[in-house]
């Protein structure tokens, strides 16, 4: 049995896990980063609204919660890193609608706390009903105004998961996909973890599994904090409706903590949501009909010519709420009381927002534990994403192609994706561990996520997996595991009959 | 390009072949047909079934044997062929920018253009299937190319959620192959398809049939593992209570086709909300000018003799706008009436002979086609919304039409109704 | 004895229900549910010779294209159909072949032949 050692063992290949990864690649330090799907941004990652937010709920709530800190301080470092990872940024701006003049109080709350806690991020505008049709012409008459934050960004969390991770691994840290940890043994200095592909010896371990982060901890029962699970669904609608609205669009619900909310993502769809329930069933991530028709009436209340035909795809995913009297969560970043070495992290909500600062505050809390930190004079920021076929000129299309001339094979139509950019995001899979499968290179380029949801590339994907992987299509599978796309060849259930049939 | 293009043919399929073909014989001089699969036939290609000729040719041919007539025809006349080139925009003054594996990216500004890019599949988020979203869902056509061009059957245990054409097929060609049909699930009370599809694909096998039923949730990651199936009401909504759970690996959806209509849309061509596909004239105009279009992309059918006999009137009008040739524009619309769902061409000129091509929006018995006060047709014994019903009306028969009639309504007239 | 045998006619789109009465000799006494007399003719060919053409496909050995389409030149009795897709399962189709050429002469015994309905080249 293969043991490998290591100085820090971060288990989580999610946004903050990735993050923390590559905040310590900033110093000589070992680091091993596990994920246990074959490929980044699976968990929690994929399944938010990929909003770079203050968060209004820390501005209605406490100022003294450490989440609220951590996602302040995140807030004007998340444009810099995405552009020294290639990863979209796009600032559109949050408007906030009035429904009656009974919103107006909890909103000039939230504006004069913002201006007198966090005046470095701007000035919440006030907007009045003409204003407010101006910005957003197709906005439901009946708002008396808004409030306006400029702040408020978008980017793709997962790409930005997976330019973490390939920058941490450019950057000296061992990324081990397809690795699950199955149990923890404190030692005297360190940790024997196991895994499903072998031991690892660590002296620190940092747990940002998301939603399996309590199970880690019991692990080791270090568990001393209790989380409350809700399940978040989300609808992702047609580019053809992604013109509605200009900006975020948010209102408050009569039921929370539903949220209404309407949002462009970078790469031009509307995404609808978030409907919020308690859940205690952990891996079930399906998406129900009451919570679909709840969300687009709600989605029409604030934009009444959003269709539920405009819907071309749904998600869900697991918010850990730690405490649920007061409606609100505090974060969990912490070192263990009762193990230590061990640094527990379950941001909840908003995690993408906040994982900047808090990769910066474990590796001080690290540090704190007895972490030497050595500045690695090798330490690139830098890292190119994979090019964006859709986006090149005429001239830099064909320059690429002279280059690799399957970049003019056209393989996705509804998102103009080309083979080029399927092999190299192959070849990346390949290069931090991962497992090439259909979904991550839907993540990386994404091929299959148009109108007609891999209708047409599908097969073709298929069969570039498995030329590039060289192994047979049969093999090729969606998420890894048990997930063979296609289960049968041609004939092979004929022959087990015949086989039967006549004995041979 | 060095030559420029007179006619240019978006799609290979039955409708861009026969379009192509009659551009040529229409006398078009550079014709160029752009596909952007690896062989020219679009579907016809996965279509191992019969059915197809039996109009056109007379004959009983396999979509392969169809699609072969019109590409020897094709070779023979010297049409142009651009494979694995995807067209990607497309504008009113006619550029068109395509990405092609062999030349590159490049653009081009044909005189004529001719969309033919056929139609695609509504997906499982289009009609709202709530549930997990596991592998194992396929598109009844997507898993046909699976099955007859790539080699590989999906699973062993399927439920066909629809009883289109597409998907009464593939029930028989999986359970020919060897795998089990558990299910097939229509929402109306009537089968989608054809009757002779129904007898040939689901009786013959005796394939469970859940008429006025839908799929109201998948269940199983990351491979599905069953469905709830549900009866519906009048308003086609689960009626709580009969839900009944299903086993299955695989999940075949066949419960719509919509026209291609994304470079229409580039182009500026107004489309028809009632069929999905560009507005168009007797010659398969559409509002831009030199743009025109046939087959599946105008409106699906479901014979593939009429998609080329269809897009054989936009291929010789493209062949015409070509050389300069005036062409005569429809004024007049043609209104659906009494159940009847839509009518292509929605305009004629109501000078020269026109086939309408109609649906019906209910099945009915004994009915007539009432092309407003022109002509009415025979009695026919039964209409259905899975038949398209094709209307012959003469010039001469036109000429019984006011002065300055703007609009003609079509009717489907019964004893009762009439 | 008598016996009724419904049979669904695809002539049309009326789709009608045609009802045979069959006697213990296994003749057709008596026929209705048809609205033309087209219903009557394939209600009683249907009854007593139900034929289908066979098409599907077979594995290539020696060839780019996985698969070749195939179907038998005349309709066989439909109760053949899975056993031809079995014997069809043992079949490699080797190019180079052309359209219309013969891959299994008499199948089953059936007097029809599995035609090639594609070409076939390595």
């Amino acid at each position: 049995m293969s043991v490998h050692e290591t100085e820090v063992l971060i288990i989580g290949g999610g946004v903050l896990g990735a993050a923390v990864a590559r905040e310590l690649s900033k110093y000589k330090v070992d680091v091993t980063l596990v994920e246990k799907e074959v490929d980044f941004g699976w968990g929690i990652t994929k399944a938010n609204a990929a909003l770079v937010c203050q968060g209004m709920d820390c501005l209605t709530f406490r100022k003294e919660y450490y989440r609220s800190k951590l996602v302040w301080e995140s807030i004007p470092m998340m444009e810099p890193l995405c552009k020294e990872l290639d990863v979209p940024f796009k600032r559109i701006g949050q408007i906030a609608v009035f429904r009656d003049m009974g919103d107006i109080r909890p909103y000039s709350k939230v504006k004069a706390r913002q201006e007198k806690w966090i005046p470095q991020m701007g000035s919440h505008q006030v907007l009045d009903k003409e204003t407010l049709r101006n910005w957003e012409p197709n906005i439901s008459r009946k708002f008396i105004g808004a409030l306006y934050d400029p702040v408020m960004a978008i980017t793709d969390p997962v790409k930005l998961n997976i330019a973490l991770a390939e920058n941490a691994e450019q950057n000296g840290v061992k990324t081990k996909l397809g690795t699950e940890v199955v149990g923890i043994s404190p030692g005297v200095d360190e940790f024997e973890v196991q895994t499903n592909n072998g031991n690892i010896k660590s002296r620190f371990i940092v747990n940002a599994a998301g939603e399996q982060v309590d199970k880690i901890a019991a692990m080791v029962n270090a568990d001393d904090f209790v989380v409350f699970p809700i399940k978040a669904q989300m609808w992702v609608l047609d580019k053809n409706v992604g013109g509605l609205v200009n900006h975020c669009v948010f209102a408050f619900v009569n039921d929370p903590p539903n949220m209404n909310l309407i949002t462009p993502t970078v790469d031009g769809n509307l995404l609808i949501g978030v409907q919020l329930l308690l859940s205690d069933k952990r891996g079930d991530h399906s998406t129900s009909r009451e919570a679909a028709e709840r969300a687009i009436r709600y989605a029409q209340s604030l934009v009444p010519a959003i269709s539920e035909r405009d819907i071309i795809k749904s998600f869900a995913s697991f918010i850990l709420f730690r405490n649920l009297e007061t409606g609100w969560h505090e974060c969990i970043v912490r070192p263990s009381n009762s193990v230590p070495g061990l640094i527990n992290v379950s941001i909840g909500f908003p995690g993408v927002s906040a994982a900047p600062a808090t990769a910066k505050e474990l590796v001080r809390l690290l540090s704190d534990q007895g972490l030497k930190l050595v500045d690695n004079p090798n330490f690139n920021p830098h890292r190119k994403d994979i090019p964006d076929f859709s986006e090149l000129s005429n001239g830099e299309k064909n320059q690429l192609i002279v280059h690799d001339s399957r970049y003019a094979h056209v393989v996705c139509r509804c998102e103009t994706v080309t083979e080029g950019e399927i092999v190299e995001a192959i070849k990346r899979i390949k290069a931090v561990g991962g497992l090439a499968t259909v979904d991550g290179v839907k993540h990386r380029v994404r091929a299959g996520m148009g109108r007609c949801q891999s209708g047409f590339c599908r097969p073709r994907v298929i069969s570039i997996l498995a030329n590039e992987l060289g192994i047979p299509e049969e093999e090729v599978t969606m998420v890894g595991g048990k997930s063979r796309e296609l289960l049968y060849k041609n004939k092979e259930l004929l022959e087990e009959v015949n086989k039967i049939a006549t004995g041979s | 390009m060095q030559q420029e293009v007179d006619v240019a043919v978006i799609g290979s399929g039955p409708a861009g072949l026969a379009a192509a073909i009659k551009a040529k014989e229409t006398g078009a001089g550079k014709v160029v047909v752009f596909e952007r699969a690896e062989r020219l036939g679009g579907l016809l290609d996965q279509c191992v079934h019969n059915g197809f000729g039996l109009l056109y040719f007379g004959e009983d041919l396999t979509g392969p044997q169809y699609r072969d007539r019109f590409i020897e025809k094709a070779m023979d006349l010297k049409v142009n062929t651009e494979l694995e080139s995807m067209v990607l925009d497309l504008s009113a003054d006619h550029t068109m920018k395509v990405a092609s594996s062999k030349r590159g990216y490049f653009s081009l500004k044909p005189k004529a253009i001719v969309l033919a890019m056929g139609c695609r599949e509504r997906t499982r988020f289009a009609i709202g299937i709530p549930g997990t979203r596991p592998t194992g869902i396929y598109t009844a056509g997507q898993a046909q190319r699976f099955v007859n061009v790539e080699g590989f059957i999906p699973g062993k245990k399927i439920v066909i959620l629809g009883s289109g054409d597409i998907g009464m097929i593939m029930a028989r060609r999986l359970t020919l192959e060897g795998a089990n049909v558990e299910a097939v699930v229509e929402i109306l009370p009537y089968v989608g398809g054809l009757i002779r599809n129904e007898v040939q694909c689901i009786h013959d096998f005796e394939i469970p049939l859940f008429l006025r039923h839908t799929v109201s949730e998948i269940h199983g990651y990351p491979r599905i593992e069953a469905v709830t199936i549900s009866e519906v009401d009048e308003k086609f909504n689960p009626i709580a209570g009969t839900e009944r759970k299903i086993e299955c690996d695989t999940l075949l959806l066949s419960v719509g086709l919509i026209p291609e209509n994304e470079l229409s849309l580039k182009a500026g061509v107004k489309l028809d909300p009632l069929v999905g596909g560009p507005i168009v004239d007797e010659i398969r105009q559409t509002n831009v000018s030199g743009i025109f279009a046939g087959g599946n992309a105008v409106h699906v059918h479901d014979l593939v003799d009429n998609v080329s006999w269809e897009s054989e009137i936009a291929g010789a009008s493209a062949a015409a706008f070509a050389k300069g040739a005036k062409l005569p524009s429809g004024k007049i619309k043609m209104r659906p009436g009494r159940n009847i769902r839509y009518v292509v061409p929605q305009t004629i000129s109501g000078k020269e002979d026109v086939t309408l091509y109609m649906r019906v929006k209910e099945p009915e018995n004994n009915a007539r086609i009432k092309v407003g006060d022109v002509m009415t047709t025979k009695v026919k014994l039964a209409v259905k919304p899975s038949s398209m019903e094709k209307v012959d009306v003469s010039a001469s028969e036109l000429k019984r039409l006011k002065e300055g009639t703007e609009e003609i309504v079509v009717d489907c007239v019964t004893k009762e109704a009439a | 004895m008598q016996r009724e045998v419904n049979v669904i006619c695809v002539g049309c789109p009326s789709g009608c229900e045609v009802t045979l009465t069959i006697d213990d000799k296994g003749e057709v006494t008596k026929i209705t549910g048809n609205r033309c007399k087209e219903g009557k003719k394939y209600a009683t060919e249907e009854y007593e010779n139900p034929v289908r053409v066979l098409m599907a496909t077979v594995l290539t050995q020696g060839s780019s294209q996985p698969l070749l389409p195939v179907r038998t030149d005349k309709p066989i009795l439909k109760t053949r159909l899975s056993e031809g897709m079995r014997v069809l399962a043992r079949v490699r189709a080797k190019p180079p072949l052309k359209a219309g050429d013969m891959l299994v002469p008499n199948l089953l015994n059936t007097g029809a032949n599995i035609i090639a309905t594609s070409d076939l080249t390595s």
